[in-house]
């Protein structure tokens, strides 16, 4: 058998080998994180997605499925261009592109205490937003922010959610959109029915996979050098 | 005059240490375990709650394989210890990830496993990174024997005589666990949705646990081969040797970014220590017993200098300034004047800041606190993080606020020069073939560009030179739009100036700096002792050494 130094702590969890897998939060969490950042997002903001696609499936929603689909369709594209551009009441993409929706829900998170993203001024217009169902989380941040629950409209329907995290509507007809233009608003809402509830809905084995190939771009290829590095001096039979 | 003109009301507030002096990794690399450390804390509440352990499984047979289930029943919960035992040959056995097969792998269980729930562990706990658990579990974790001393302990009970207390003395451990994973790893339970329970509140509490129960599993397996071997004529361990042996553990670089990705965490656990210091030296006279009971720790902890070995280089100068510290602090307070004074706990600490090495001072906090436990258990509270909440950025914020946070707590990265080569002489990585973190040589090794964020002398200082060039009105919703780069270090700029023990104050690209005194640290706030580094990025420590078992709990013995 090779000897290869190795620690025995790892980063972070491996993933199954084929088929469907039941993934903790954390997992989810790590995973779609380090897939951000091999996609080339800048680290803080694949923070924000690793954390989204967590928040997503903690509601039954497929985050990790919607997030893979973004970082695929927007694979190696400058961030830059997806970057949302703001005029009175309406967040659009600086270049032809769709925005990219985590960098467009960070953004609007950052400006929740600010005048840009006030629901209190009236309806804003976001888009074309790639991934929209992506924004929820983000939605919810805002909602938290200014004591406010957020309703969602797009063609294709209606969804709500609210600062602690609840949500209601057509949300897995949101998740199905590539690409969507949305009004959002503020409202004054009791009892949404769909909270957090710590469901572990399968990750598909493409999803994992196409996440775990992203992921593995923040990874250092072997070289004799990492591995002589590595491990004890000593050996461990003793 | 009286003394208490001359000596001005002192109050905790203004006894903190500041980060600036504890944060800096030398002396994080010096940290001893405290009351606070989290197996203490697990042994204080089963005491306390009156838990009962027992082993209702016990399927070994006579070569040493089969599965075990260790019991522990609390007011509310239970939780079993998992253990399959397996006839590992020596060839096979590593500390190391690359390992494949282990002499025991062990989950810790959410309640009272079925014989079904056992079949389906047994088919995934052996396996370790290779298999999966699911949200019934909490633990998943695995060890070796130290092959010299566990066999020479099976042999001697065999034979009806006691293992040879050099031998004991110079391992401490039946076996060492390679790696203890928690919080949601290989599919287990989410921390989240077992934070909520009084028993797990407090940091690695489960895994804490899992590591107690290993230890007695440990005792359990050696003197169920002896009998196997020795039949009658075997005995079973003495119980002074028994309560000697901890539960080794050996790890890896793997440990040491886990304290700059919890940055919360960290300020959590650094502040209730610094907390329960200051308390201690805010004590106007030594409470009855306290000054018995220091003196009774201090013996232990020159016992257990003696008995700590290393080869290392650096840990064997920091266990020279310690055992010679340890000397000159009981040759201080043998003077029965020194803790009989005004405000004694404050000036012996003045003393040490004075006249002893870090570790000697650092050994000291931990000795202040240890007969102290009415006055700072209750910190043990606070010391679990709730990070989400801390992970939206202020967007409002202005530049110019944030430039001050900067300079005032990261001076010292802003002071760190990065054309010097020494100053970035590493980079943090990830390896493609174990996923795990490693540490390379920024100027001959390839893969630089794929750099951990771990890096925040540099990132900071970066963050810096944007944030000179905007105007100081601009909110930072604005500026991060522009530069989306600078977003991970804002956050964590922003949760320092809460949270001011967050941050290592230190370079960690620096050419000199050692991972393991990120290692200690952690490792001592679990409750580790004997810390003795194999090289620049691996140690090996004990747990639980001297410390009771679950089944000593379980007759009325308490800790």
């Amino acid at each position: 058998m090779t000897i290869e130094p190795n620690d025995p702590t790892r980063s972070g969890p491996p993933l199954p080998a084929g088929g469907a897998a039941s993934l903790s939060q954390n997992e989810i969490r790590a995973l779609c994180l380090k897939a951000a950042r091999g996609a080339g997002m800048d680290w803080g903001i694949a923070e924000e997605a690793g954390s989204a696609a967590a928040w997503l499936s903690e509601r039954g929603l497929d985050g990790p499925g919607a997030l893979l689909d973004w970082l695929s369709a927007s694979d190696r594209i400058p961030a830059a261009s997806r970057r949302p551009e703001m005029t009175s009441g309406s967040w659009r993409p600086s270049d032809d592109g769709p925005m990219c929706p985590i960098t467009l829900g960070a953004a609007l998170c950052d400006f929740a205490d600010l005048p840009e993203a006030a629901l209190s001024r009236g309806l804003l217009r976001l888009g074309p937003v790639g991934r929209p169902v992506l924004l929820l989380p983000f939605l919810s941040g805002l909602g938290a922010a200014q004591g406010s629950a957020v309703r969602i409209d797009w063609p294709g329907g209606t969804v709500a959610v609210d600062g602690r995290g609840a949500l209601s509507g057509d949300a897995e007809a949101l998740r199905l959109e590539p690409e969507a233009v949305l009004t959002i608003a503020g409202f004054r809402a009791e009892g949404l029915d769909r909270t957090a509830c710590c469901l572990r809905p399968a990750v598909g084995p493409d999803t994992l996979r196409g996440l775990d190939d992203l992921a593995m771009r923040t990874t250092v290829p072997p070289s004799e050098a990492s591995r002589a590095g590595a491990g004890a001096a000593t050996s461990d039979n003793d | 005059m009286d003394c208490a003109t001359l000596t001005p009301d002192l109050k905790p507030a203004d006894l903190h240490r500041s980060p600036s002096v504890v944060m800096r990794l030398d002396r994080m690399g010096s940290a001893h375990p405290t009351r606070l450390s989290f197996l203490r804390g697990l042994l204080r509440r089963v005491a306390r709650d009156g838990w009962r352990f027992d082993r209702p499984v016990w399927d070994i047979d006579a070569t040493g394989v089969g599965r075990a289930v260790y019991r522990a029943a609390g007011p509310d919960r239970t939780y079993c210890l998992v253990a399959f035992a397996h006839d590992l040959p020596d060839e096979m056995r590593s500390d190391r990830v690359i390992a494949t097969a282990w002499d025991a792998t062990f989950t810790l269980f959410d309640g009272e496993p079925t014989t079904a729930d056992l079949d389906r562990l047994q088919a995934n706990v052996p396996l370790q990174e290779a298999g999966r658990i699911s949200t019934r579990e909490l633990s998943l974790s695995r060890a070796n024997r130290s092959v010299r001393l566990f066999d020479h302990v099976v042999a001697r009970l065999a034979s009806g005589r006691q293992p040879d207390l050099a031998e004991v003395e110079s391992v401490g451990y039946l076996m060492r666990t390679t790696a203890v994973y928690g919080s949601g790893k290989f599919g287990a339970a989410d921390r989240e949705t077992i934070a909520d329970r009084p028993e797990l509140q407090a940091p690695f509490q489960a895994e804490m646990l899992s590591v107690w129960l290993t230890r007695q599993f440990t005792v359990d397996i050696v003197e169920h081969l002896a009998a196997v071997r020795g039949g009658a004529d075997a005995v079973r361990l003495d119980p002074a040797i028994r309560r000697g042996l901890g539960v080794g553990n050996s790890t890896g670089l793997g440990m040491a970014p886990f304290l700059i990705r919890h940055p919360v965490l960290l300020h959590n656990w650094m502040n209730a220590r610094e907390e329960a210091l200051a308390r201690v030296r805010a004590q106007s006279a030594a409470a009855p017993g306290t000054v018995d009971a220091f003196v009774r720790a201090l013996d232990a902890a020159r016992e257990n200098a003696a008995l700590w070995h290393s080869a290392h280089p650096v840990q064997v100068a920091r266990l020279s300034d310690l055992r010679r510290d340890l000397d000159r602090l009981a040759d201080r307070v043998a003077d029965g004047r020194v803790l009989s004074a005004p405000y004694p706990w404050d000036a012996l600490w003045r003393w040490a800041e004075r006249d002893l090495s870090l570790e000697g001072q650092e050994a000291l906090l931990a000795l202040m606190l240890e007969p102290h436990g009415a006055l700072v258990d209750d910190l043990s509270d606070g010391m679990s993080a709730d990070e989400a909440g801390s992970f939206r950025i202020d967007g409002a914020m202005t530049v110019a606020r944030l430039r001050a946070i900067l300079a005032r707590h990261y001076d010292w990265a802003l002071a760190t020069d990065f054309s010097d080569p020494r100053n970035a002489a590493r980079f943090w990585y990830v390896s493609e073939e174990k996923l795990e973190p490693r540490l390379g040589n920024r100027f001959d090794e390839d893969g630089a560009e794929r750099e951990q964020p771990l890096c925040i002398a540099r990132l900071a200082r970066e963050l810096e030179a944007a944030l000179a060039a905007r105007s100081g009105d601009e909110r930072l919703a604005a500026f991060l739009l522009d530069h989306p780069e600078h977003r991970y270090m804002v956050r964590r700029a922003q949760i320092t100036a809460g949270h001011p023990f967050a941050e290592v104050r230190d370079n960690l690209t620096a050419e000199d700096m050692l991972p393991i005194d990120l290692m200690r640290c952690k490792l001592a706030f679990f409750g580790a002792s004997r810390f003795d580094p194999r090289s620049d990025k691996w140690v090996r420590i004990s747990l639980f050494q001297g410390e009771p078992y679950p089944s000593d709990m379980t007759s009325g013995d308490r800790p």
